[in-house]
């Protein structure tokens, strides 16, 4: 099957070819191609460590939700918008807390969206057009394999015609395997990306007398150089990752860059976009934001959405044991999530909803396995530029798909709730 | 006065919107005011131990407060001691009157406060003195005294009032202000980003931002807009 | 069943002017008396009442990725609570509003269609994913083609064939409706950091202007015979003076004729009548705009009144929103989106006492007096605008001189000098606004059985607290904006789905779309799309929206 779309990294490349014999699929990079060949999986829905039916982990799923004072419903970003869709309303209403896994990796962006708007592009827009890119505090030579031959480095455009057309520049805190890949590598000390930042903002802006010499462990004229090629690009792009959202700063780096970016339209074309890690994290946090009006750390326990990332992202709600059950759908906290909040998740009933066993099935009192969207499963998925695309259904299964799970669990909590 | 004490351990935490007018009602319609436990609406009467003593407009919460949020919420008056540490948003939107913690407090402490006085005798948390997502303005009047420490995002876009912090600050301190001063006795990170207006003073270490000119005032800036805010050694 | 007894009928299209009169439904339908039995019939009594078609919104940014941005920007919005969930879902939001809540606040007011006014052809899966949870009416969304590249290399080469082949290819791949057409050539311009400021200004890199984009689109529409002509957001939105640019446009339409319906509708006027050349002396347009829409009978407008309060500029016009960003300091959003279009989003308050926002509002309302009622539709361009829940404020200005006089002692002086608004007489009937939220954007959109009760027509009903052979509208304008914010019954497809204001049940509505391959050989240009597709980031195999994937499709067929 051809333009099969891989549903592992926000790149999210739609030119797979699946051999249906050999079931491997061509094309895709070594993290795409593992995600596609045989892997383990969990066999069967299981209560308390016993294997049941689907209608009875369901059964008993419903009951640990409906009886919970704050139930959690956490991760999303491994799924489609179809199942998303049913959390979110499901979060509704058991009144509890929805939450996606953006708010240990990206949510900074959005807070910083919040602050100052995104000015932003599709990569098709960055593939045609952009003659410098800039990757700050991202790497995608190893977390995004194939996203800078198809859009961002290597990839050749309308107007980029050749690689030598365009300037590919690395920030980072140390030399990356991206770095290796750039004509030019700026190492900033880390913690120091806002301060960079605001020293960039300083020079171009007619301000550079006050920038001292030395701005987080980079040279002033290299800051200088860096402001000249960004002014002097007809159409740049700074893509930045977990390096820049999950170090000192966090979304004011993010808001920062931003900033910076406002200022460099009002004389060329820039944009600025996050390298998005899961498939669908972005539908994650579309999904909620059209229904209730926020992308994450939503709480629904009066009735209506409240947002608040510092009370309710579910580490913060876990470490502060704000809440007394868990569903857990395509994620693995128990493995990412700091101790004091997997202290408490293994306090509380959790229930499971993925394809494969991880850390967090140990601890899950209700483990119900589910199709793999994109090889057993169809269903609509949010590039990490926002493009849809629907992931395809290439084999067969008797595993339930995620929507099917959570739509059985919505009815039975309707039902218990009268 | 009103003393409330928890009645027993909380296994969720517990938004109760408290204000000392709440003393000046009767225990029956005390007992009576709504909580939010979780997703349920229960009575204080419920979860906390109430006792009435005299007509003065002051609540006594004793005990361990922590997860409990909101509390004085647009207070205007009267005063709340809290005898132990105390929840998130702890103080938000306050008008007028006094909140004295005697243990610590939680995030979002005095959100775009207009008035009063707020002091904690433990540490803070993060955002304190803050304008709350997308609002435009933080804090425009009022003093938030902190005499430990406090962590990050301190007095963003502030208008006006006074936050004192005795001990050390994390980052992001007077970020968009506008007006006010924000004193610090330790040390703290980066300090004035994008200021307008306003006075930071800090007596030990800190990061200011390469966007600050040097003048016989202090540090003004930020340049990056046009800002007139004034950095100085305390 | 349904028998709404005794009601006073407004129904422009069928000439229906404020009758005494029954109407009938059976399975969603307006059926005649003969084919219901009565016994059977729920019946609502409508004495007294005014019963209408259920309005129709032809132009409203509902959904999609520029609206869903433009939420995620605003958390502050979305602390209006309009429901607290329950029977039905929770509906939040200010102006900028969740789906359950757009859906429930249309119904609340006696609206049953609306149109998302601009899709991005390939982000046109996110625009269905939203306009299906969007409950209660019935949609469809309009995708842009003024910026797309595609179309570009149809003009270039003055090949009407490849380009009507391209529009029905595009439109079914989307599942939208019709031909939007978004600042042509403006926003392929911003990708180099600038705009087109007349419609000859050559696009950069293609051999195309804007005159030739909306000419030859026009001339492609006609041809396919699609239900909605080209629906066009002029070049110049935003800038004093920019009325000539519009007049320009408007004239593109002589020599075009179409016997059902306009052979352009051009949008959110409002934003297109400025007069002057700076915001330092800018003044209406509005007259002259409407002069010219008046003298010819082929042309529709809207009019994109501003409210006064909060708003959210979202449009496909990119370097106007970084204009606008400019002007204002406030937060922007951008999309550059492929080779197709772009989009931006900048939150934006009117404020009564600030001259240009009071000269803006003065437009709008100059248009919606000014021009012929079977010309102009109402709307405020919602979110740019203002809110769609103040429609009724719209209508009630349109119909009493006095609510204007009112309201015009409380805005910017500026108005009395820069508008004709103070001296501007006219009263709008009520059959005439009806008119214009009912029968005419129906028939500027081509859905024949939309804005009207005939016999056939979908039982998409609104009944309202107001007897129109009993009130002055030009008197009781107060009674008049009451009556319309909340319907007394809003009926969709014979279902009672809101009572007084009240949510009373959820239902979802249907998705239309329009499938003109059957007029034009796909293959003409399907190897020109297989080309081009090197320049998209996504396989040709990939692109478009099957239609299984619409909760509740209705595909209607061009032959």
């Amino acid at each position: 099957m051809e333009d099969v779309i891989c549903t592992f990294c926000g790149s999210v490349c739609d030119d797979g070819e699946f051999d249906a014999e050999k079931k491997k699929v061509k094309k895709f990079c070594r993290l795409g191609s593992a995600k596609f060949s045989e892997k383990e999986r969990i066999k069967a829905p299981m209560v308390d460590g016993k294997e049941v039916s689907y209608e009875t982990a369901i059964e008993k799923a419903a009951e640990i939700l409906v009886n919970a004072k704050k139930p959690l419903l956490y991760g999303w970003a491994s799924t489609a918008n179809e199942a998303i869709r049913l959390g979110v309303i499901l979060a509704e209403k058991l009144r509890g807390v929805y939450d996606q896994c953006a708010s240990v990796c990206h949510a900074p962006g959005t807070l910083a969206v919040i602050e100052e708007g995104l000015p932003g592009a599709t990569l098709g827009s960055v593939k045609n057009r952009a003659d410098v890119v800039v990757f700050w505090g991202s790497n995608p030579a190893e977390a995004h394999p194939r996203h800078g031959m198809r859009y961002s480095i290597s990839a050749k455009g309308l107007l980029i015609k050749d690689r030598k057309q365009r300037k590919v520049v690395v920030f980072d805190v140390r030399p990356t395997k991206t770095a290796k890949m750039a004509d030019l590598f700026i190492q900033v000390k880390p913690g120091y990306d806002y301060a960079v930042i605001s020293a960039l903002r300083a020079i171009l802006s007619g301000n550079a007398d006050v920038v001292p010499s030395e701005v987080g462990g980079v040279a002033k004229e290299k800051l200088l150089q860096l402001a000249e090629m960004m002014k002097n690009a007809k159409y740049g792009a700074i893509f930045y990752g977990l390096g820049v959202t999950q170090s000192r700063g966090r979304d004011r780096n993010v808001e920062n860059a931003i900033k910076l970016i406002q200022l460099l339209n009002r004389t060329t074309r820039w944009i600025i976009w996050p390298m998005r890690g899961h498939y669908n994290v972005v539908g994650a946090g579309e999904v909620p934001a059209w229904e209730v009006g926020y992308q994450y750390a939503i709480d629904f326990s009066r009735g209506y959405p409240r947002f608040s990332p510092a009370e309710f992202s579910a580490v913060e709600v876990l470490k502060r044991k704000d809440c007394d059950a868990a569903l857990i759908v395509a994620s693995d906290p128990a493995a990412h999530f700091p101790a004091a909040a997997v202290k408490h998740l293994k306090q509380i009933p959790v229930i499971q909803i993925d394809p494969f066993p991880n850390m967090t099935t140990l601890l899950a009192k209700v483990v119900i396995p589910s199709a793999v969207y994109g090889i057993e499963a169809e269903g609509t998925a949010y590039r990490m530029d926002g493009i849809p695309l629907r992931v395809k259904k290439i084999l067969e299964t008797s595993y339930w798909t995620d929507e099917k799970i959570l739509e059985e669990i919505l009815k039975r909590v309707e039902k218990l709730k009268g | 006065m009103i003393v409330i004490k928890p009645k027993k351990y909380f296994e969720v935490c517990i938004e109760a919107e408290l204000t000392p007018e709440l003393a000046t009602k009767s225990m029956e319609e005390v007992k009576k005011f709504k909580v939010y436990y979780g997703n349920r609406v229960v009575e204080l009467g419920e979860l906390f131990e109430v006792t009435k003593t005299g007509d003065e407009k002051k609540l006594v919460l004793e005990g361990d407060f922590s997860r409990v949020k909101w509390i004085g919420a647009r207070m205007a008056d009267g005063e709340i001691i809290v005898k132990g540490s105390v929840g998130a948003n702890c103080g938000a939107f306050m008008k007028g009157g006094r909140i004295v913690i005697e243990g610590n407090a939680d995030d979002w402490l005095g959100i775009e406060m207009s008035g009063g006085e707020i002091i904690v005798k433990g540490n803070a948390a993060n955002l304190v003195g803050c304008a709350y997502y997308g609002d435009a303005v933080g804090m425009t009047a009022g003093k938030i005294l902190i005499e430990g420490n406090a962590g990050n995002y301190i007095g963003e876009k502030m208008n006006g009032g006074e936050i004192v912090i005795k001990g050390n600050a994390g980052d992001f301190v007077g970020t968009e202000m506008r007006a006010g001063v924000i004193e610090i006795h330790g040390s703290c990170g980066f300090v004035g980003g994008d200021m307008r207006g306003g006075e930071i003073r800090i007596k030990g270490k800190f990061e200011l931002l390469p966007t600050f000119r040097k003048t016989e005032k202090g540090w003004v800036g930020d340049v990056n807009v046009k800002g007139e805010g004034v950095v100085k050694s305390l | 069943m349904l028998w709404i007894k005794n009601g006073i009928v407004i129904d422009p299209k069928n000439k229906i002017k404020a009758e005494k009169m029954d109407i009938f439904v059976k399975n969603g339908k307006i059926v005649p008396e003969g084919e219901v039995k009565r016994e059977e019939c729920r019946v609502i009594d409508a004495s007294g009442k005014l019963v209408v078609a259920g309005g129709v919104d032809m132009h409203a940014h509902i959904a999609g990725s520029k609206i869903n941005t433009g939420r995620t920007m605003r958390p502050e919005e979305m602390r209006v609570v309009r429901n607290v969930a329950g029977k039905f879902r929770a509906a939040v939001g200010r102006v900028l509003l969740t789906a359950p809540a757009i859906g429930y606040e249309y119904a609340k007011m006696g609206y049953t269609t609306s149109f998302e006014a601009a899709q991005p052809p390939i982000g046109a899966l996110h625009t269905h994913e939203e306009l299906d949870a969007i409950p209660m009416i019935d949609k469809a969304a309009l995708p842009v083609f003024g910026n797309w590249h595609l179309v570009f290399k149809c003009i270039e080469e003055k090949n009407l064939e490849k380009l009507k082949t391209l529009i029905a290819w595009a439109i079914e791949r989307s599942k939208g409706f019709g031909v939007k057409v978004v600042n042509p050539g403006g926003v392929e311009a911003w990708m180099y950091g600038g705009n087109v400021k007349s419609l000859d200004d050559q696009v950069p890199g293609f051999n195309v202007t804007p005159r030739e984009i909306i000419t030859m689109l026009i001339k492609a529409n006609e041809e396919l015979g699609l239900p909605h002509s080209v629906h066009l957001h002029c070049n110049n939105l935003g800038v004093p003076g920019n009325f000539q640019t519009t007049i320009e446009s408007i004239k593109l339409a002589k020599g075009f004729s179409n016997s059902k319906r306009q052979v352009l509708h051009v949008t959110h006027v409002q934003f297109n009548a400025y007069a002057g050349s700076s915001w330092r002396d800018a003044a209406s347009g509005a007259a002259e705009i409407a002069k010219v829409v008046n003298s010819m009978d082929n042309v529709t407008i809207d009019m994109g009144q501003p409210i006064f309060g909060h708003a959210t500029a979202m449009t496909g016009d990119a370097p106007f929103q970084f204009t606008l960003h400019k002007l204002t300091g406030a937060r922007w959003s951008n999309k550059d989106t492929e080779v197709e279009t772009g989009a931006g989003i900048v939150p934006l308050v009117y404020l009564p006492n600030n001259p240009v926002h009071a000269l803006q509002w003065a437009i709008g309302l100059e248009l919606g007096l000014l021009v012929d009622s079977n010309k102009v539709a109402l709307t405020t361009d919602y979110p740019n605008g203002g809110p769609f829940t103040e429609y009724p404020y719209v209508m009630a200005m349109l119909m009493s001189r006095k609510m204007r006089e009112g309201e015009l002692s409380k805005v910017n002086a500026y108005v009395q000098k820069a508008t004709g608004l103070a001296s501007i007489d006219v009263e709008k009937t009520l059959y005439e606004i009806i008119n214009m939220t009912r029968s005419l954007p129906a028939r500027i959109l081509g859905l024949q059985n939309k804005g009207h009760l005939g016999i056939g027509a979908d039982a998409d009903i609104a009944i309202y607290n107001l007897n129109p052979l009993e009130t002055d509208t030009s008197k009781d304008f107060e009674k008049v904006y009451k009556a319309f914010k909340s319907a007394e019954y809003t009926i969709k497809s014979g279902e009672i789905i809101s009572r007084n204001g009240e949510i009373v049940k959820e239902v979802f509505g249907r998705t239309f779309w329009v499938d003109a391959r059957k007029k034009v050989d796909m293959e003409a240009v399907m190897n020109d799309i297989r080309d081009y597709f090197q320049y998209y980031s996504v396989q040709l195999g990939n692109y478009g929206v099957e239609e299984r994937w619409i909760k509740k499709p209705e595909r209607l067929e061009v032959v």
